[in-house]
């Protein structure tokens, strides 16, 4: 029955109109069950009108939208977060860049120590290797020793909680995938042709600018962007080893789901940022694709 | 234009030597190729002289000057690479300037010379054309122009042409040719095809395990090799082991194991009765008659043709005698129809024969 079976399924799937549906199935079906409606269901939500108590009240008005533009306070969070996203962004992407290339360059052992030790922290949990970072970055922590016991400070530093920490986390989060989006493109890269610009007279650092950055430059823009969207929305970082000063608008969404519940507002507050890191990524995407070619001209 | 001296050069990589004391001279303005297996040394020696390898011992002088310090970015030499190299990223023109803006050549002076230059390899008109979108062909003629854009002192050349088929690469020997006469710059080839060397070369040399066997103008390497591997590289030929079994005042008499003893003009060589020497009985030198015609004298053996091979243009014979085979070329033309079972007389002037020593040295200097 199944020799059949899967005969019956293989000539439906050749024929291009039905097959598709067939292989894409599943993946609609999760991606309908566990995005579309929920994703649904959280517009609908930021319709309602909130409700004191309870989580909402049933309506249908753009309230929460106006109470979410017209906050000061959670504008100030949304610059925060885009800060954040800025400033890890460019640290982690432009490390990535090196360790990549130099992960490239690599052969044997040392290459596969490289690739290794980016993909052993992602087999650990997020909350447990940020937390990680506390006993680290704490103002009796070890760095703090080191820094002290070497006297190059004379009293400790408060690097987590606080903007140190947070930064240190989220570069430290999103780091593996920036590196490996870069690693990804530049693996196809030919040496030779490194070697033929330093021939014809590109010094090292030129020659890394002039041939290494533009073919590695599709992976750039996709570590850009990785980094950038979950920067900006942090959570794990900033909760864990920021202040109350590293507030970060994902954080105030989670109260005001979780502790105020406060429904509409959170739910309009998602939705107004979802829809501005699209604007942001896209833009990001554009400018960096785009000037392929023309790094610098002849 | 410069002369290059290659002294002592040696380049080791963990336990396995690449280049083994290796010393070469090129004069300027010459076109030499250096030729050799696979293996044996010749790219690294390339790019040792590029500046894309650091020698573990050993000298490179280009001009007189001594560069073997330098990095590559600091040397005016230009390397041509197997796979092109060319940068993906820009357009042919770009890749043409870019050593002119790496020199820090003005905008408009390097735009006009990389045209200049791209008309040289008849490539005009693919300025703003995506490398990537190039033929093979086309291709290796950009990366060509490159590497002259710089006027380079010498320009090296790492089988750029092996990647072509075999039409398009007899066309860029001829062109390569004409361009190194145009630029009156000294080209040094690395290749591992002998008939590409005979065809370019003012000069082959020719490389070993890292060594230099032989170096010469090519007519001179092929009529007088001194060892039997350069007389096994440079083209197919019958080599038969012979025993000495007399020495003579011109040379000696070697029992070949074609089952007939062959008087060989080695002159007062150090050869001794007893030797085992192999002796190279070149196709081309081969006079094939059917047995029944009339002998003229010269040494021969008769025997049985066992194998006829066509070869396009040319059609190879095996001949069988007393256990050993011979080879010998008609072009297809010739209308001599030799048949599989045809007894053949194969003669030969002596003077024409090859003797190397068990330890492949060329034994005498005679030859043709």
């Amino acid at each position: 029955m199944s020799e059949s079976t899967f005969a019956w399924l293989g000539e439906r799937i050749k024929r291009r109109d039905a097959g598709s549906v067939f292989l894409i199935a599943p993946l609609a079906a999760f991606e309908l069950v566990f995005f579309v409606v929920p994703f649904l269901i959280l517009v609908r939500m930021s319709l309602n009108a909130n409700a004191d108590p309870g989580f909402y009240q049933p309506a249908w008005t753009l309230e929460a939208y106006r109470a979410v533009l017209a906050s000061g306070l959670y504008r100030d969070l949304v610059v925060f977060s885009f800060e954040l996203g800025v400033i890890a962004t460019v640290i982690a992407v432009s490390l990535a860049l090196f360790y990549a290339y130099a992960a490239y360059r690599a052969t044997g052992l040392r290459k596969s120590l490289l690739l290794f030790s980016i993909i052993l922290p992602l087999l650990t949990t997020l909350v447990v290797k940020t937390y990680a970072w506390r006993p680290l970055l704490a103002p009796n922590g070890v760095l703090n020793d080191v820094l002290v016991g070497a006297g190059l400070i004379g009293s400790p530093i408060q690097f987590a909680p606080g903007i140190v920490g947070t930064v240190i986390g989220q570069v430290y989060i999103v780091f593996p995938y920036a590196v490996l989006s870069i690693y990804s493109v530049l693996s196809t890269l030919d040496w030779d042709t490194v070697e033929a610009a330093r021939d014809l007279g590109a010094s090292r650092p030129r020659s890394f600018l002039e041939v290494v950055v533009p073919e590695a430059l599709p992976g750039i823009a996709v570590a850009t962007v990785v980094s950038f969207a979950w920067s900006v929305g942090a959570y794990a970082a900033p909760s864990q080893l920021g202040s109350g000063a590293q507030t970060t608008f994902a954080m105030e969404i989670e109260s005001l789901m979780l502790t105020q519940f406060d429904y509409p507002t959170g739910a309009a507050f998602s939705l107004l940022m979802l829809a501005a890191m699209l604007v942001v990524s896209l833009g990001v995407m554009r400018l960096l694709t785009g000037s392929i070619g023309g790094v610098e001209g002849v | 234009m410069a002369s290059v001296t290659l002294s002592g050069l040696r380049k080791e990589y963990g336990d396995l030597t690449a280049v083994d004391g290796l010393s070469l001279d090129v004069d300027d303005g010459e076109l030499l190729c250096l030729l050799g297996p696979s293996g044996c040394g010749k790219s690294t020696t390339l790019r040792m002289l590029g500046g894309l390898e650091t020698p573990t011992d050993g000298d490179v002088h280009i001009g007189g000057e001594p560069v073997t310090d330098q990095p590559p970015y600091e040397r005016n030499t230009s390397m041509v690479f197997q796979s092109w190299a060319l940068f993906p990223h820009k357009t042919v023109l770009e890749n043409v300037a870019f050593g002119l803006k790496m020199d820090g050549v003005s905008e408009d002076e390097r735009r006009e010379r990389a045209r200049e230059m791209l008309d040289v390899v008849e490539m005009g008109g693919f300025e703003d054309h995506d490398p990537t979108d190039l033929s093979g062909g086309q291709k290796q003629r950009v990366a060509l122009a490159r590497s002259l854009a710089i006027e380079p002192d010498v320009l090296l050349l790492d089988e750029p042409l092996s990647n072509l088929d075999k039409r398009l690469r007899e066309q860029m020997q001829l062109e390569l040719r004409n361009i190194h006469d145009a630029v009156e710059t000294t080209f040094v080839h690395v290749t591992h095809d002998q008939n590409e060397a005979f065809t370019l070369a003012d000069s082959i040399a020719i490389m070993n395990d890292g060594q230099i066997e032989q170096v010469g103008a090519p007519r001179e390497v092929y009529d007088d090799p001194v060892s039997l591997f350069i007389e096994e590289f440079l083209g197919d030929t019958n080599l038969i082991e012979a025993t000495v079994t007399e020495t003579t005042e011109t040379g000696v008499v070697a029992d070949v194991a074609l089952g007939t003893a062959v008087e060989l003009p080695t002159g007062d060589a150090s050869v001794a009765v007893g030797d085992d020497l192999t002796v190279s009985f070149r196709p081309e030198e081969l006079d094939v008659e059917r047995a029944d015609a009339a002998a003229d004298g010269s040494p021969s053996i008769t025997g049985e043709i066992t194998d006829v091979l066509y070869r396009g243009s040319t059609v190879r014979f095996y001949v069988e005698s007393a256990g050993e085979y011979l080879f010998f070329e008609q072009s297809v033309g010739a209308d001599s129809d030799f048949a599989v079972g045809d007894a053949v007389t194969v003669s030969w002037d002596p003077a024409d024969l090859l003797a190397f020593a068990a330890d492949g040295d060329r034994v005498g200097g005679g030859g043709a």
